[in-house]
């Protein structure tokens, strides 16, 4: 090492160190960027709103003797998956819009860390506001149910349903993202998850057999079963002729769909040049 | 023809006073939509997947017993209405991402004559986008019709009036598309708002009815039960219940429970969703800001 060389590495020694990129300060910034956006708080009361006011309207027409007492506090979810959707549709792609993307990866060179910043404070955003729409639901289904303001964790059954609620939520945020992540653009990442989480499902259900029931079991609207409660999912199975894959394996079928298009998106970031999708 | 005309003939082309006449702005919308690459990708997809859907569809059940091609010919819709919607979200939404809404609007301060253009291009895209849709529908079946030794005939028993139902939903889905656009002029939000209330309603009105639904009651031959009744009659006065009703094959009845609207109250129903947030859009044009 020369004298010139050494005298410039021992100067800015603290700078030097202030300067490191490292995970925790990646994910600290993705958190300042979500937490910083309006659009954020405005999605998560919507999600909120939406599960509480679908399973209001629900709650309306549900037998009181038919459903379980979680059934109904969940049954927002319909509605709430879309919440969840936006969000991670929105951090994945939302920098590639305005541009910011630059500042980003010019201050992360690897860029990896900024997806895996994005996932934790995506999942993080998303289960808050899945609880937050697990205690809204609850409090607003207060009469209809005719128990307590909130769901007692009565049995394993019911526990299942409220924690694959808000597995789900993340999920369906982490596919969102995945997607945004590898499209870069919302509007195009919006409209393939929709497609594969409802329409295509809609799609083969009109149309029941062997091939359709199985692809349905496949799609990641399969995460949906960890919401359904045992006697809903039994129905369900006995009406499929395709795998029967309980609650957990419709979970799992949702996290493999998860990692892919994750894997997907972290291989273009990696390989190929991020600016290419400015400017069409 | 005067002197002056004659030296500048080429004048003539052009309106006199500078202003744009409206068929100039539905021509200059016109060129905007169809020389976007989206655009035809839109309309491949949606052909693609109307005749691939149709297809598989029919031939999975040209094993029954009863096998009638025709009842196959509205499977591939639910799918195939996505690209006109998401065509008419982007005409309504895209010039507001982009920046290009300043040039279009001090070219016609107006304003309202280009959502008139929009809409006029974006149906006749959608027109032709549903036409050929529903011709890749009905080459769709005809393996499956062939493999069973049935000629399926177009010209009687309904059809002709399934398959200018089937049009008629996929025009109009892309219409309500555009009013959405045009009124949020956010892509995000008004495909949200757009997916929310022509594909997720819908499903969860079902849910409604699974709730509703006594497991132990007689299935048929008494009244529909109340509940039953509301929820239907939503589903029924939503677009895709109106889309149902106008793609249903004739001599159907509505669904139960529900006031039996007909193919023109179909119709109606469904040219009010596009007319209502089509005047708001067109109300905020006029009298707001355009950010």
């Amino acid at each position: 090492m020369t004298a010139a060389a050494a005298a410039r590495t021992a100067l800015p020694r603290r700078g030097a160190e202030r300067r490191t990129v490292t995970t925790a300060r990646v994910v600290v910034a993705e958190w300042t960027k979500l937490s910083g956006l309006r659009s954020t708080l405005w999605v998560a009361l919507g999600t909120v709103g939406a599960a509480a006011g679908l399973a209001v309207a629900l709650g309306l027409f549900a037998r009181t003797d038919a459903a379980g007492p979680a059934a109904l506090v969940v049954s927002g979810s319909v509605l709430a998956q879309l919440g969840a959707l936006v969000l991670g549709v929105q951090v994945g792609a939302g920098e590639y819009g305005t541009g910011t993307f630059r500042t980003t990866f010019t201050a992360v060179p690897r860029r990896l860390p900024v997806l895996v910043g994005q996932v934790l404070v995506t999942t993080g955003v998303a289960v808050v506001t899945a609880v937050g729409a697990l205690l809204a639901s609850s409090l607003a289904t207060w009469g209809q149910r005719g128990a307590g303001p909130l769901v007692a964790v009565a049995d394993a059954g019911t526990a299942r349903v409220l924690a694959g609620f808000v597995l789900y939520q993340a999920g369906v945020a982490l596919l969102g993202l995945g997607a945004g992540a590898l499209l870069r653009r919302p509007a195009a990442a919006l409209v393939a998850t929709v497609l594969l989480l409802v329409v295509l499902d809609q799609l083969l259900a009109t149309n029941p057999g062997r091939v359709a029931d199985t692809a349905r079991a496949l799609l990641p609207g399969a995460g949906a079963r960890l919401v359904q409660d045992d006697a809903r999912l039994a129905a369900l199975d006995a009406a499929s002729l395709g795998p029967h894959l309980g609650a957990w394996g419709g979970g799992l079928v949702l996290a493999a769909w998860v990692v892919v298009v994750l894997a997907a998106a972290a291989h273009r970031l990696r390989r190929y040049d991020v600016a290419a999708s400015m400017g069409e | 023809m005067s002197a002056t005309a004659a030296l500048a003939p080429r004048a003539t082309t052009r309106p006199a006073t500078g202003r744009p006449t409206l068929r100039h702005v539905v021509a200059a919308e016109w060129t905007k939509l169809t020389s976007l690459r989206s655009t035809y990708a839109i309309l491949v997809a949606t052909v693609v997947v109307s005749g691939v859907l149709t297809h598989l569809s029919a031939s999975a059940s040209s094993g029954d017993p009863g096998f009638d091609p025709l009842r196959s010919l509205t499977d591939g819709l639910v799918l195939a209405q996505v690209g006109p919607l998401v065509l008419g979200v982007l005409v309504g939404t895209g010039e507001h991402g982009s920046g290009a809404f300043r040039a279009t609007f001090t070219a016609v301060p107006r304003r309202v004559p280009v959502l008139v253009g929009q809409t006029v291009a974006t149906a006749a895209f959608a027109l032709l986008t549903a036409v050929l849709a529903v011709g890749a529908a009905v080459l769709g079946i005809l393996p499956a019709a062939a493999s069973r030794d049935i000629t399926p005939d177009l010209a009687s028993g309904g059809t002709p009036q399934v398959l200018a139902g089937m049009v008629a939903s996929l025009v109009g889905t892309a219409l309500l598309g555009l009013a959405i656009g045009a009124l949020l002029r956010r892509p995000v939000p008004a495909l949200v708002a757009a997916v929310v209330l022509l594909l997720v309603l819908p499903v969860a009105l079902v849910l409604a009815t699974e709730l509703a639904a006594d497991p132990t009651a007689a299935p048929a031959g008494g009244p529909v039960p109340v509940a039953e009744a509301v929820v239907n009659t939503v589903v029924t006065l939503l677009p895709a219940g109106a889309a149902g009703l106008l793609t249903a094959p004739p001599g159907s009845s509505g669904v139960e429970g529900a006031p039996d609207l007909g193919r023109a109250g179909a119709a109606l129903v469904l040219t009010a969703w596009v007319l209502v947030p089509l005047a708001a859009a067109a109300v905020r044009l006029r009298t707001r800001d355009l950010g």
